[in-house]
């Protein structure tokens, strides 16, 4: 009877762990929480879950799984620590799929600091130089998609060493030059519905190290989503991102410092969608700091993916 | 502000995370430990080690190269060995050697450092690895299992102490010759699943205090020990102790403390795969709480020392 209630109690939290990862997946909620390298294996592994805990339950015990009767899976003739599995492994997962907001809130930005600086994001450093990125990331001012491709490589990388600022490499509309002269980069900024450069955080954060982008980046009308957090005046605020390399709990948020005309009031780390133009004063060694100052505040959906890779 | 702020929001978003990330690995060592009870011999296991204790030890820090588990997975596969008759020593050296001298972590690695010699940075981590596992493997050689490993771990360690005897004893079950391949097949999920259940109660509770630790301090307060190399290389391993990453991916984050000297990141990256809050629950499965805290504080040491004092000069020489 030990033995039966404890099989059922494991097979259930097998079924039940299967059942979270699999729901995660179907709903794409996992998109918030995943580097998408990472995603296909919690589908993967709920899958496996479920036809572990069928086989599991369904199974003949035909065979010993320990000599001389001295087991090392203690679990499985105790019902009391199969039901303790069952509330520390299926319990929580559950109750975190009820309760979790697929997001942080703005205490984990102050708790782990802003990253205001492109060098502080990962695979900038070397072994023997603090900075020794020179010049733009290849894809950046519209290197082929497939040697971009090709320089990638297979496991979860940054946006950064190599790999081009996630908005402009996926740059794919055709140019809108507005009248002006064409220098051939252009057509590679990516635009908005309504013809805008659409940037994001990082887009703006390369541009403080990479004088080129500046140039392109400067006077035109740039739109950024991100998510508003109060700054020390009331014109003023930061737009966050939150980038990733595997999954949420190494987010580190990233930040640009904008300036409104006047007061801005909109709750806390919600979404906004900013249209302003970007200003960069330099600040010696062909760096400079950028400010982001905003025309337009309009509160707007998140995006499919709120995490920066 | 307070050092201190705790939200539930975070907590659930980190911990299901970190749940998502890791529970598929875990699953991977489990089914690899099923697979090891259900289908290889226990000769098999240690007919290819060496008599030699040296060797021995030697040749079980790159056993994760064949099986190729990090360390979520490792506590069911080590524990499976050493049931199958692997010596105690080489137990522990493959079981600190895995997560980070195996193929997964090698290319990751490589792939994270990309841009900073990435060549020296992934062979000065594997070396390092290697070395810290091989030497704690050596030194528990004389180290009675019976006093180390909690009851019904490993009973072939635990009964035959001799370091590099073979497993004598009759397998059972899965080893049997008379077993089909589906029969095989099943028994080898079924032990998997056990092994996971065993295994992931103590994952989840590591999971849930990595979580607590990585949302609700203020790293503010922590920083500002990275100017001090003797500082900075134990607050790095106290980091990666508290923050539980998977040595498949940890490279990728430890490359984000650019504040921090590589020396500093690369203790990150040596202690972490061998021991943090995580692992410091799934040890205890397989050993008693006294020898999970000797062990956690003597990696520290060990790694602390060789990443403080030998690696500055291994880079200096790499630099020149």
């Amino acid at each position: 009877m030990r033995l039966f209630a404890a099989r059922i109690l494991n097979g259930i939290t097998l079924l039940g762990l299967g059942g979270v990862l699999i729901s995660f997946c179907l709903k794409g909620r996992i998109d918030q929480y995943l580097h998408p390298q990472f995603r296909p294996w919690v589908l993967i592994g709920g899958i496996a879950f479920c036809v572990a805990g069928t086989i599991y339950l369904m199974a003949k015990k035909s065979m010993n799984c320990c000599l001389d009767g001295e087991c090392v899976h203690t679990n499985r003739q105790n019902p009391w620590r199969a039901a303790a599995a069952f509330g520390v492994i299926v319990v929580p997962l559950t109750a975190g799929t009820y309760l979790s907001k697929d997001g942080y809130d703005k205490q984990v930005v102050l708790n782990r600091g802003f990253v205001q600086d492109i060098s502080k994001l990962p695979a900038r450093n070397s072994i023997g130089s603090p900075n020794v990125q020179q010049g733009i990331p290849p894809g950046a001012l519209g290197a082929d998609q497939d040697e971009r491709a090709s320089a990638e490589p297979p496991l979860p990388q940054d946006t950064s060493s190599g790999a081009p600022p996630k908005a402009l490499a996926k740059a794919s509309e055709p140019p809108q030059t507005d009248g002006k002269v064409d220098d051939g980069s252009e057509q590679y900024l990516p635009r908005a519905a309504d013809g805008n450069v659409a940037l994001e955080v990082t887009d703006l954060l390369y541009g403080e190290s990479e004088e080129s982008l500046r140039k392109e980046f400067t006077g035109k009308t740039i739109e950024v989503v991100g998510q508003y957090l109060p700054g020390s005046k009331p014109n003023e605020f930061k737009i966050v991102r939150m980038l990733i390399v595997c999954c949420a709990a190494d987010a580190r948020p990233i930040a640009v410092p904008v300036q409104a005309g006047k007061t801005v009031s909109v709750a806390d780390m919600s979404w906004v969608k900013i249209i302003g133009t970007a200003e960069f004063q330099e600040s010696g060694g062909g760096k400079a700091k950028v400010i982001f100052k905003a025309a337009e505040i309009e509160p707007t959906d998140p995006p499919q993916d709120a995490m920066l890779y | 502000m307070s050092w201190f702020n705790f939200s539930w929001q975070n907590f659930w978003f980190s911990y299901l995370a970190l749940a998502f990330e890791g529970l598929p690995f875990v699953l991977v060592g489990a089914l690899v430990s099923g697979v090891i009870a259900a289908f290889v011999p226990s000769r098999t296991i240690t007919r290819f080690l060496p008599k030699n204790h040296l060797l021995a030890n030697l040749m079980s820090g790159l056993l994760g190269l064949i099986f190729p588990v990090c360390e979520c997975g490792i506590v069911p596969v080590v524990r499976r060995l050493l049931d199958k008759g692997l010596p105690f020593s080489c137990g522990v050296t493959y079981m600190l050697a895995s997560p980070i001298v195996n193929p997964l972590v090698i290319i990751s690695t490589y792939a994270a450092f990309r841009g900073q010699a990435p060549e020296w940075n992934t062979a000065i981590r594997l070396l390092s690895g290697y070395f810290v596992a091989v030497l704690v493997g050596l030194s528990v050689i004389k180290v009675n299992p019976a006093k180390v490993l909690r009851i019904g771990s490993g009973r072939a360690a635990l009964q035959r102490r001799s370091v590099l005897s073979i497993a004598s004893l009759p397998d059972a079950g899965p080893d049997n010759l008379s077993a089909t391949f589906i029969q095989r097949l099943t028994a080898a999920i079924q032990l998997a699943s056990e092994d996971f259940i065993d295994t992931g109660i103590y994952f989840m509770i590591g999971a849930a205090v990595a979580a607590v630790f990585n949302t609700a301090i203020d790293q503010k307060v922590i920083l500002p020990l990275a100017n001090n190399i003797f500082l900075s290389t134990t607050s790095m391993m106290g980091f990666s102790a508290i923050l539980t990453l998977c040595s498949t991916s940890d490279a990728f984050i430890a490359v984000t403390f650019v504040s921090f000297p590589i020396v500093a990141r690369m203790a990150f990256l040596v202690f972490g795969p061998m021991f943090d809050l995580k692992l410091f629950f799934l040890y205890s499965v397989l050993f008693r709480k006294r020898f999970v805290v000797l062990l956690g504080v003597g990696l520290f040491v060990v790694i602390g020392i060789i990443s403080a004092f030998i690696l500055p000069q291994v880079y200096a020489f790499v630099r020149s």
